[in-house]
């Protein structure tokens, strides 16, 4: 059976664990690969208006794989944390995906709710493996493999490689390699490893000479931290992820600058980005620029916003470093 | 403490009921006008939805007014809902204004903490004094949501048109003025009786339900009037949504007469888990008209949300599959009243023909949905 897995959305947190599940089951997996421009555009044409640009992307992926394959794989993730949710569009991701390839291809979504506990997702992934094989023992192998591997994954994003290193399982390609100037680019895993969408932003920055720090990279227990100091906890899952390490770069003077990488129009951060903004400005933190990307952005454009906040941050930190050396003095 | 609240439709009403039932001070801000929007839309982060930056402005107008307590109910998602009262507690206080925030959460785990600030709300009034103001409020809506059904559904038969309209709004002032059951309930045989005595003329109607997310569906003034637009251009109008449904969550519909699990239930062939808000019932809601002999649906939404979006994607496909032709209107502070004019009429026009049509027993091919 030949499963086809998008790369959009969540293949860029779950891609590893799904692909080495399925491997490991014996099914043939084919993946759409990273995003282009036809991908962009045929999304782009079948989704609606209103949606954000990775469900665009993610329609674009869909339609990709649709007479590829037997069938797609969709998961619906509806909370990865107890106590928490994700986005609307990932509760309502697999039906989305049926409308767009106007039921010519089965969706296999299982669906993954860490508020039922865990004999609900034990069941849910173990259904799935039923798909391909009676043998018991060989699902419970395949988890087990699968979820080594994806632990290995985000360890390496951790440790500070780029997505697609991590994925491929190499170990050079460090985003963060000890230089002077140090900027976060923090956001949703999508809008920040996509390459395309982002129009390789973080390549553009380590050639302009500067470290990039991503939310993986921020310890967790910082960011958890951090948001124990917030009044109202926040509900989604991954927009936890990005405030805490927002905040915690700023009380913790990690960096020098923060890139808050939203796509427009989505839910979660245009609430999150006020709280964050309001934080940053009341500690008194470091320069923060929202990037906020459609499918209209122009490169001009968005490079010369990155250029500029690189050459403000320079220029910040020479001021510093010239103040330092006249106390010296 | 003079407090305050956002417009919600007819909620004005029955919260000012309650205040003043307790004897405590309260300020109405001013009706939703174009500077509600305008500061709204000021303030508000530039995609957040469409009704947070309408009850942000809501806010600023009441503190003007004289308000120092909001009042504004939060949850726990997935829905942006949920986190309004904090943002717009942020965004309130860095413009500079002085006022407290009472976020209201009603989930079992955060039931004490609401019961505190209930506490501070009721300014040692008694628990069953306000139980009994609530009760009555309560009282109070269902009768207000049952006078909106009525006038749904007889507008198009209107001799002169707007005579609903201004009876409705009649029928508000006397349910405003009611103190007692004894008075609701004469005033209810008073209203109903005001309603049935317009003059109706003989007319062909179509019928149109309309779904939608809830604050846009029950704020007349920020849809644009859509109730009224499709009443006088003689639609019979069912609405999925009243006020009570929202104040009991497990009251839903009592009006409309089908309940939440029928129209998860309806749903279910095209989405098949709850996505925050009323997505889920948007779907539901239109293949449950389709059911009931309506001929057509109009879907309203606020630019952003996010459950309406994928409703929105999904509608298209049930529209196709059912043939019941949909309109989705999405809505933000740009929206132009006389575009939505004309996409109404279109539609009216369409679900018509296509009711005269089936009437004769003609074949109809599969309408796109626009």
């Amino acid at each position: 059976m030949r499963v086809g897995i998008p790369g959009g959305l969540l293949y860029y947190r779950y891609g590893k664990l799904w692909t080495s599940f399925l491997q490991a089951l014996g099914a043939e997996v084919v993946e759409s690969g990273e995003t282009t421009r036809s991908i962009l555009s045929s999304g782009v044409s079948k989704a609606e208006n209103e949606s954000c640009l990775p469900v665009k992307v993610f329609y674009g992926h869909v339609l990709a794989l649709r007479d590829k394959v037997d069938a797609i794989f969709v998961p619906r993730l509806v909370s990865v944390r107890k106590g928490t949710h994700t986005c609307p569009k990932m509760l309502g991701l697999p039906d989305l995906a049926r409308v767009a390839v106007e039921d010519r291809t089965p969706i296999i979504a299982p669906t993954i709710n860490f508020q039922e506990g865990m004999w609900a997702n034990y069941r849910a992934v173990y259904s799935l493996g039923r798909l391909f094989t009676h043998n018991p023992w060989r699902i419970i192998r395949a988890g087990i493999r699968a979820w080594r591997e994806h632990r290995l994954y985000l360890e390496r994003l951790t440790l500070g490689l780029d997505h697609r290193s991590a994925l491929r399982g190499e170990a050079e390609n460090l985003l963060c390699e000890g230089r002077e100037l140090r900027i976060a680019v923090i956001g949703h895993h999508y809008n920040v490893y996509d390459t395309f969408t982002t129009m390789s932003l973080l390549d553009r920055l380590s050639s302009m000479g500067v470290d990039v720090v991503t939310a993986d990279m921020v310890p967790e227990d910082l960011r958890k931290k951090e948001l124990k100091r917030l009044p109202k906890d926040i509900y989604w899952s991954y927009e936890q992820e990005i405030a805490g390490a927002i905040l915690a770069c700023t009380r913790h003077r990690l960096v020098d600058g923060i890139i808050f990488m939203i796509s427009f129009p989505c839910g979660p951060d245009s609430i999150v980005r006020v709280l964050c903004e309001q934080e940053n400005k009341r500690m008194g933190g470091v320069p923060l620029l929202a990037l906020v990307i459609d499918e209209h952005t122009g490169e001009g454009g968005f490079l010369t916003r990155i250029e500029a906040f690189v050459d403000m941050l320079w220029r910040k930190k020479g001021e510093a470093a010239r103040e330092r050396e006249a106390v010296a003095v | 403490m003079r407090i305050s609240w956002p417009h919600m439709g007819s909620l004005e009403f029955v919260l000012s009921s309650v205040f003043e039932e307790l004897g405590l001070e309260y300020v109405l801000p001013p009706p939703s006008s174009q500077r509600t929007l305008e500061l709204g839309a000021r303030y508000g982060p530039e995609f957040a939805c469409f009704p947070l930056k309408t009850t942000l402005g809501n806010f600023i107008e009441a503190i003007e007014a004289g308000a120092d307590t909001l009042i504004m109910v939060a949850g726990r998602g997935p829905c942006r809902f949920g986190f309004y009262a904090e943002t717009q507690r942020r965004i309130l206080e860095e413009a500079g204004y002085e006022f407290r925030m009472v976020p209201l959460e009603f989930e079992p785990a955060r039931i004490p903490t609401t019961v505190r600030r209930l506490r501070e709300l009721k300014q040692g009034r008694s628990w069953s004094s306000l139980f009994r103001a609530i009760k009555f409020a309560l009282s109070k809506a269902y009768l207000i949501d049952r006078l909106e059904q009525q006038a749904l559904h007889q507008r198009c038969l209107d001799r002169e048109r707007g005579a609903t309209t201004k009876a409705l709004e009649k029928c508000y002032r006397m349910v405003w003025k009611a103190d007692s059951y004894a008075s609701l309930r004469r005033v209810e045989e008073e209203a109903f009786a005001l309603l049935l005595s317009l003059p109706r003329a003989e007319r062909e109607t179509v019928k149109v339900g309309i779904v939608g997310e809830f604050y846009l569906v029950l704020e007349p003034f920020f849809n644009l009037g859509v109730e009224e637009q499709l009443g006088n251009l003689g639609a019979y109008v069912e609405r999925n949504i009243y006020l009570t449904d929202w104040l009991r969550p497990s009251g839903r519909n009592p009006v409309a007469g089908h309940h939440d699990r029928e129209s998860e239930e309806a749903a279910r062939p095209y989405l098949t888990h709850f996505v925050g808000g009323e997505g889920l019932h948007s779907v539901g809601g239109t293949v449950l008209y389709r059911r009931h002999g309506f001929d057509g649906v109009v879907h309203i939404m606020p630019f952003t949300c996010m459950p309406e979006t994928i409703a929105k994607s999904i509608l298209p496909q049930v529209s196709r599959d059912l043939g019941i032709p949909v309109l989705s209107l999405v809505i933000d502070e740009m929206t132009g009243k006389a575009g939505v004019a004309t996409r109404l009429e279109a539609f009216v026009d369409l679900a018509r023909f296509r009711r005269r049509a089936g009437e004769r027993g003609l074949d109809l091919s599969l309408q796109p949905a626009f």
